[in-house]
């Protein structure tokens, strides 16, 4: 009987995985900022004849792609994350269980509702409302995304709050525990939304200019709440600043400002490169802050490593010959058409 | 035991069918419907048809709304869902698996990404590059689904996995390849299906009927592939499996039976309207059709994961989470003691992590019924021997202290006036009621664990003797402990069985 195999081991060596995860997740993040940004910003943002502006409707064309490339790439770092810290992610989600599913479901109607807006007609008044549902929607799936890994990283409060109601009814009540988090994140959306609506608008003033107010002002108010955020972590303050976290913070705040600089230079790939990394070490820091935040209670370098370098390599020529199949369709579409 | 229950009163089964079939439903459509669509537009392009080409233009727009949208994102809801009810099992797969699961991801990126750019290349790419990425589109599908067919399989047949631990062992399992051609052909058929829907709304008559006849033959080449492959599946699967299903396990054996039924409707329908009478292909028909298809799928999958039962990886992990291998520590420790997410109510505890995967108290999959009219001491003697009952279920690995707990839990919640009284019985009526609550878990009159020959030349002091010393008859039989009425009736139905009477 107990010569069956054990399964809880990693399969691969922790630094790969994390790295994965962290690029995985950043560039995630990156499609779901253009969405949620982008929403934000179309919906707020001062165009001259909104509905018909060209960057409007190239914007509203795009976001069931950006909800498409949202969905895909997020599934790695949801694939990582499940393989590293399943017991604390799985068990969150349980405790909050039907708030935790009926993200599938209202993910499925904010898509439909994005396909509804670029399939009207240009200047239809339904396309701000169905933007404003979906837009609706994706602040849900938020909420809740910030709800669940912030409980994942309290096992304590995750058990006293499973101990009070078994029904996947609970949220995480702690509010200052997740509600800075998620604003950041929020606001940091807005600034990269704000980033590609100019980049997107460069050949319109008006539409550089919106791109450019929600840029700096998305920025600033996403700094401050970061720092709001940081504080509110009191005892973690200080482990967190003895840290490579500390490097990541400041490499990425002077990223960020330099992003704005370039930008405003107009030189958006030096902007959105330096956008990009900067985005990475937020990503690297809402790690170790999860790896200080689960110190004493799990440590991931505690699980045991057999790596299954026969099944990885298999995956990376998969994933090198899927970059370069994606490269040629893109050339396909783009690409001069040879006649038939 | 390493995490907190979902106490969902719906029930598990339901709860997951209801994502995992709709999910399959679409994404297997999503590969046959990617062959179709290249290889009907490469032929309308051959034949320079204009109004297949408009077809399948509209249907690709069908295509991506239902599969990229729908099917990508229920694919997801599969996660959450399994997450959710099954976390143990799901981490098993995911440490034997991960990178598998991130190889199927980089296909569903290509998938994706030629899904958005078939539909919204129509006008923009040349003949040629917009079948090229047709064709990428399908190759790539069609491989998510041989590195997922991998991981399903393995649930069902772990083959040399047990063993050696191999990813390889478990991955090219004794299913994989019967599995995967069977779901080539159900991608297939359901690309007819999907296809004949879109033909049914055509309105040109004569259009329609070579629209339909084509749909259809893509059916019935379909259920042909999956009516060969499912005897090779059921081969496939080891013998004791499927002799313990037949003996014990009326669930699995229900859905294959429907399975069969289904199918012969379903291929008498395409030929029928699809080939005799294409004009006639009404939408309702093609309705009908899909929901045909959709309940055959439906039965396809119940009798997947039905037939795995007490398992939900087989001979590794019981379907309520417990792991094989640390069975000797269950019974050592108490399952209390594994359980990392406690309530302060032990019993309420116990159920859940040994009962509640599979049964509600009064909802999906009921006890109450079962247990109505039965004492404490019966409830207990039966929570002991779950391994022993009809329908395959898991062993009781707990001490006899928790089966303890069990009891109490549920006796608080059921009727306890006795069986009589409840259901208005008395006589033989009374004794079969009492048999079917006491005996029928174990023993099935002519079916599973029947005894019914030896009560043939047994006098009524023979039965009455052979209840009062039940305990002693088998391993985990419970004491008989039913009223001196019920024991009376239960004497008066055997002698009736014993007859060969009242089956």
């Amino acid at each position: 009987m107990n010569m069956l195999p054990e399964s809880y081991f990693l399969s691969a060596p922790l630094w790969l995985i994390t790295v994965l995860h962290v690029l995985t997740l950043t560039l995630h993040f990156v499609a779901m900022n253009f969405l949620v940004g982008g929403i934000i910003v179309v919906l707020a943002g001062k165009f001259s004849d909104k509905w018909n502006h060209p960057v409007v409707k190239q914007f509203v064309k795009l976001f069931p792609v950006a909800m498409a490339a949202t969905v895909t790439i997020g599934i790695a770092p949801l694939l990582f994350v499940q393989l590293v810290y399943p017991r604390q992610m799985y068990s969150a989600a349980i405790v909050c269980g039907w708030f935790f599913l009926l993200i599938v479901f209202v993910v499925i109607a904010a898509y439909y509702l994005l396909y509804g807006g670029s399939f009207a007609k240009a200047g239809s008044k339904r396309v701000p409302a169905l933007l404003f549902l979906a837009l609706a929607g994706l602040l849900y799936v938020s909420v809740v995304y910030s709800n669940v890994f912030s409980l994942a990283e309290r096992p304590g409060l995750c058990k006293a709050l499973y101990a009070r109601n078994q029904s996947g009814l609970m949220l995480n009540p702690e509010v200052g525990s997740w509600i800075f988090r998620w604003l950041h994140m929020m606001l940091g959306a807005v600034t990269v939304g704000g980033f590609f609506v100019g980049l997107l608008g460069r050949k319109h003033d008006d539409a550089f200019k919106v791109g450019k107010t929600f840029f700096i002002g998305g920025m600033a108010v996403a700094m401050l709440s970061g720092f709001v955020y940081l504080f509110s972590m009191m005892d973690l303050m200080k482990p967190l600043m003895h840290s490579a976290g500390a490097w990541w913070l400041l490499g990425s705040i002077v990223l960020a400002l330099g992003s704005l600089h370039f930008f405003m230079k107009r030189k958006f790939a030096a902007s959105g490169g330096m956008l990009f990394v900067s985005l990475l070490g937020m990503v690297a820091i809402r790690h170790i802050v999860r790896l200080l935040r689960l110190d004493g209670a799990y440590a991931p370098s505690s699980v045991p490593v057999h790596p299954q370098w026969d099944v990885f390599l298999p995956f990376l020529v998969c994933f090198l010959v899927a970059l370069g199949v994606v490269g040629y369709m893109l050339k396909l579409y783009f690409g001069r058409q040879r006649p038939d | 035991m390493n995490y907190p229950f979902w106490d969902v009163e719906m029930g598990y089964g339901i709860l997951m069918a209801l994502i995992a079939v709709v999910h399959v439903f679409v994404s297997h459509f999503a590969i046959g419907g990617g062959l179709y669509l290249v290889v009907t537009e490469q032929s309308a392009r051959k034949h320079d048809d204009a109004r297949w080409l408009g077809f399948v233009r509209r249907l690709s727009k069908f295509f991506v709304l239902t599969t990229v949208v729908f099917g990508a994102l229920t694919g997801v809801g599969i996660w959450f869902i399994i997450g959710l009810l099954d976390p143990a099992a799901t981490e098993v797969l995911i440490h034997n698996f991960v990178w598998a699961w991130a190889t199927e991801w980089c296909f569903f990126i290509v998938e994706i990404l030629a899904a958005l750019l078939y539909y919204n290349g129509w006008d923009r790419m040349s003949a040629r590059n917009h079948m090229m990425v047709g064709w990428i589109y399908f190759i790539a599908a069609w491989l998510s689904l041989a590195v997922i067919d991998g991981i399903i399989a393995f649930m069902l047949t772990p083959g040399g996995w047990l063993e050696s631990g191999s990813f390889w062992a478990g991955f090219f399992n004794p299913t994989y390849w019967s599995s995967l051609v069977l779901r080539t052909g159900i991608c297939i058929m359901l690309a007819g299906l999907y296809a004949l829907m879109a033909a049914s709304r055509e309105k040109d008559a004569s259009f329609k009927a070579s629209l339909v006849r084509h749909s259809a033959g893509w059916g019935l080449v379909g259920l042909a592939v999956v009516a060969a492959s499912m005897f090779w599946f059921l081969a496939d699967i080891p013998a004791t499996v499927m002799d313990t299903a037949a003996k014990a396990m009326p669930i699995p054996m229900a859905a294959l039976g429907l399975m069969w039924q289904l199918a012969l409707v379903l291929g008498a329908m395409l030929v029928l309207f699809g080939l005799v009478l294409p004009k006639a292909y009404h939408p309702l028909v093609g309705v009908a059709v899909m929901v045909l298809g959709l309940v055959w799928f439906g039965s396809y999958e119940w009798f997947r994961e039905s037939i795995r039962k007490p398992y939900v990886i087989s001979g590794y992990m019981y379907a309520n989470a417990t792991e094989v291998g640390k069975a000797e520590a269950y019974q050592a420790d108490g399952l209390l003691a594994h359980m990392a997410y406690r309530t302060g109510d032990d019993g309420d505890d116990l159920f859940r992590h040994a009962c509640r995967s599979c049964h509600t108290i009064n909802g999906y999959n009921a006890l109450k019924p079962l247990f109505d009219g039965m004492d404490r001491d019966y409830i207990d003697g039966a929570v002991m021997g779950t391994g022993k009952m009809l329908g395959n279920m898991p062993p009781f690995l707990g001490t006899k202290a928790e089966a303890g707990l069990i009891a109490d839990h549920i006796y608080k919640q059921v009727d306890h006036r006795p069986v009589a009284e409840i259901h208005g019985l008395s006589g033989a009526a009374l004794g079969r009621k009492v048999y079917e609550l006491r005996c029928g878990s174990c023993h099935v009159p002519g079916g599973h664990g029947s005894n019914t020959e030896s009560y043939a030349d047994m006098e009524p002091g023979d039965l009455g003797d052979m209840l009062d010393m039940a305990a002693d008859l088998g391993d985990r039989m419970p004491a008989f402990t039913g009223t001196s009425e019920e024991r009376q009736a239960l004497i008066e139905y055997l002698q009736i069985l014993g007859k060969g009477g009242a089956q």
